[in-house]
């Protein structure tokens, strides 16, 4: 499984360019199901059938990340640009980001003149080793994502992008694994989620599903001066009850809560008090959905050196394949 | 109807958004008797339904009143000396000076009563002194031991305030949830004054779930439903001391009728003219861009649905002294009444035309 996370986390894809995710992820998941289609926003949906008995249920991993895009090449070549979803300045000094074209670029700022202070964004540039803007191998409107290798280390996984490209592994691995189902499942990896969570509210609205399941990252509690938040790295999978932007259903929350149990499947109750994923989009949608969310928890979130567990990613994939293994009573 | 008795039985229960089935349930045995059909939806609205006695297809109004009330949730589980506390975070939009020393119930695997408590004044280092609490400063008390509480007790249980219904004098009452039971009171007497008319449209009447945090029945039942016109009803600033002179208004002083970019100038209009058939005096509320009520996702449903936008006045908003002047409610029941009642099969062309012509 680490071959495919690092080979999902290390693409590019920023919100918005999720072309080559797609093309990665496709083959993956199309031996698994029923039909596979990509819609016009550039969600990829796939449909494995139930037997009838079911619901239609809606999966929801995001193949998007974090990237910046450039706004302004100056005279001698270097790049201003601006944020793609939720990135921070802190995040970005003397990392390196890579473009479409596999241009790659250093980030840097004006200089500091308190080092103690962090400049805002807009005083940050992209050195990609021009000289002008005649040279420049990149223009204003192209994006880039983080560069950083995946490793490792013991049960700890550390890449870019796992926000949310690990939910988009426990998706394609549920589906490998997941042997028979009374539900008609569509698996959306769906695009522009750090924007606004906008491909899985178009893709809720075309598939109008009974139930909506996000698979995606959540913060944790257990690293040095956290927010105070009850889940930890190693713990097991997170099942959300509530994030900023939405209460997860009730009778879902207790259903999930309830096949874990039976099947030893470790897992921890998720209050999250910032942030919200895919399920939000899909719960609002049409005539409303019962929405949830399982949650990989992760260290470091929107920084390049994101930090799961290899046990609750393995625990998130078991309990979704429970899930959807059985009827699923509201 | 006695408003009070009414009043009273929806204050009092509890109805944190997204965990709305106990308020629900009061809801439908209150309803039930003037309705001919009723049930939840999938996200926990309830949507009752009253056939009008015009020839079918008959229009259909949609009445929305949102059911859930702002509340609290377990965070976290502390042991402090072998007793069990609860850290909490907010669910909707709590204003948190008023949080130390509420009484509260906490849902877990049984109900729990419980305190909110903090350090009191005496016992607070000299910087903190008169400063607001924060979250991290208070916690909720069972009054149970650590590992009593751990089995009774789970990350993301609900935390509903528990306030009882009072008298003020006159006609004024103070709870919890006022917001937005004042509302859900005035549909039930609506649908009582509705017993002795008749009215030629369908009522959908809607208590709405989760608008303390987005608004979300609104949005969910208006699609489902797809009505041919929409009310929505909620509670709006009551006057008092230190409030600005626009757009609060005084306790008792009749419905607020809103105007504004989520309403139909033409439902605006027409619920001025009904309220002028019955002799009620009514205020007019402005809003320049979000409601801040159902009002602005019932608009937006579908293909777009024309709305209109009733007020109750209220003072101390999201507290659990809250406080209105029932004959708002009374008033606010006998408008939206008389409104269905006259609603006829000229009505969706009256309101066409009335966007059409120039001045």
């Amino acid at each position: 499984m680490n071959e495919l996370i690092k080979k999902l986390t290390e693409a590019y894809g920023p919100s918005g360019f999720e072309d080559g995710m797609r093309d990665l992820i496709r083959p993956e998941i199309e031996p698994y199901v029923d039909e596979i289609s990509v819609d016009a926003m550039g969600n990829l949906i796939a449909v494995k059938k139930g037997d009838g008995s079911g619901l239609k249920v809606m999966l929801a991993a995001h193949m998007d990340e974090i990237g910046v895009m450039v706004s302004h090449v100056t005279k001698e070549g270097f790049l201003r640009f601006t944020n793609i979803g939720g990135v921070y300045p802190h995040t970005l000094m003397g990392g390196r980001v890579q473009f479409a074209n596999g241009t790659i670029g250093v980030v840097h700022s004006d200089r500091l003149t308190d080092r103690g202070k962090i400049h805002p964004l807009n005083k940050f540039f992209i050195d990609v080793g021009a000289t002008s803007r005649e040279d420049c191998p990149v223009g204003v409107g192209d994006a880039a994502g983080f560069v950083r290798p995946f490793i490792a280390q013991g049960s700890r996984l550390t890449a870019k992008s796992m926000d949310d490209r690990i939910g988009c592994v426990v998706a394609i691995e549920a589906m490998k694994k997941l042997a028979s189902t009374p539900h008609d499942v569509y698996c959306v990896f769906s695009v522009q989620e750090e924007v606004g969570t906008r491909g899985a509210m178009v893709s809720a609205n075309g598939i109008s599903p009974d139930v909506g399941i996000a698979l995606d990252v959540t913060g944790v509690g257990d690293v040095p001066e956290a927010r105070p938040m009850d889940v930890s790295l190693g713990k097991g999978a997170a099942i959300k009850v509530k994030d900023a932007g939405m209460i997860a259903h009730v009778g879902l929350v207790k259903v999930m809560k309830q096949r874990a149990e039976e099947a030893n499947i470790p897992y921890q109750l998720e209050v999250l008090e910032g942030g919200s994923t895919d399920a939000r989009s899909i719960q609002i949608s049409n005539a409303g959905s019962a929405a949830g969310c399982i949650s990989i928890p992760c260290r470091y979130v929107h920084s390049p050196s994101e930090t799961v567990d290899a046990r609750d990613v393995e625990a998130s994939i078991n309990l979704l394949v429970e899930i959807l293994s059985k009827p699923i009573a509201l | 109807m006695n408003t009070y008795k009414t009043l009273k039985t929806l204050t009092e229960t509890p109805g944190p958004s997204g965990f709305e089935q106990d308020i629900a349930a009061v809801i439908t045995e209150m309803w039930t008797p003037y309705v001919d059909s009723i049930a939840t939806d999938r996200i926990g609205s309830l949507i009752a339904i009253k056939h009008g006695s015009g020839p079918e297809p008959r229009p259909r109004l949609l009445l929305a009143a949102h059911m859930d009330e702002i509340a609290l949730m377990v965070k976290q589980v502390e042991t402090h000396n072998d007793q069990g506390f609860l850290r909490i975070t907010n669910v909707g939009g709590i204003d948190i000076r008023h949080l130390y020393g509420q009484l509260v119930t906490v849902h877990g695997k049984r109900d729990l009563s419980g305190i909110v408590g903090s350090l009191p004044g005496k016992m607070l280092p000299p910087e903190r002194k008169d400063k607001p609490f924060g979250w991290e400063d208070l916690c909720v008390d069972v009054g149970l031991p650590a590992d009593e509480v751990e089995k009774l007790v789970s990350i993301g249980d609900f935390i509903s305030f528990r306030q009882p219904l009072r008298k003020l004098q006159g006609k004024r009452v103070t709870g919890k949830a006022l917001d937005n039971r004042a509302s859900v009171a005035a549909v039930t007497a609506c649908l009582h004054y509705l017993q002795n008319r008749t009215h030629a449209w369908d009522v959908i009447v809607v208590a709405t779930s989760q608008e303390e945090t987005r608004l979300l029945g609104a949005y969910t039942s208006a699609y489902a439903q797809r009505p041919d016109a929409a009310i929505a009803i909620d509670v709006t600033f009551g006057k008092g001391p230190g409030t600005s002179d626009a757009n609060t208004f005084e306790l008792g002083s009749g419905p607020v009728l809103d105007l504004g970019p989520n309403v139909h100038p033409g439902m605006l209009k027409a619920l001025q003219d009904t309220a002028k058939s019955l002799e009620m005096k009514v205020n007019i509320g402005t809003h320049s861009r979000y409601s801040g009520t159902d009002a602005f996702a019932l608009q937006v449903a579908r293909e777009g649905i024309p709305t209109g936008l009733i007020g109750i006045p209220l003072r101390y908003m999201h507290t659990p002294v809250e406080s209105i002047d029932t004959a708002d409610v009374e008033r606010s029941g006998r408008l939206m009444g008389e409104f269905i009642a006259n609603l006829d099969d000229k009505f969706l062309d009256k309101l066409a035309e009335g966007m059409m012509k120039e001045d």
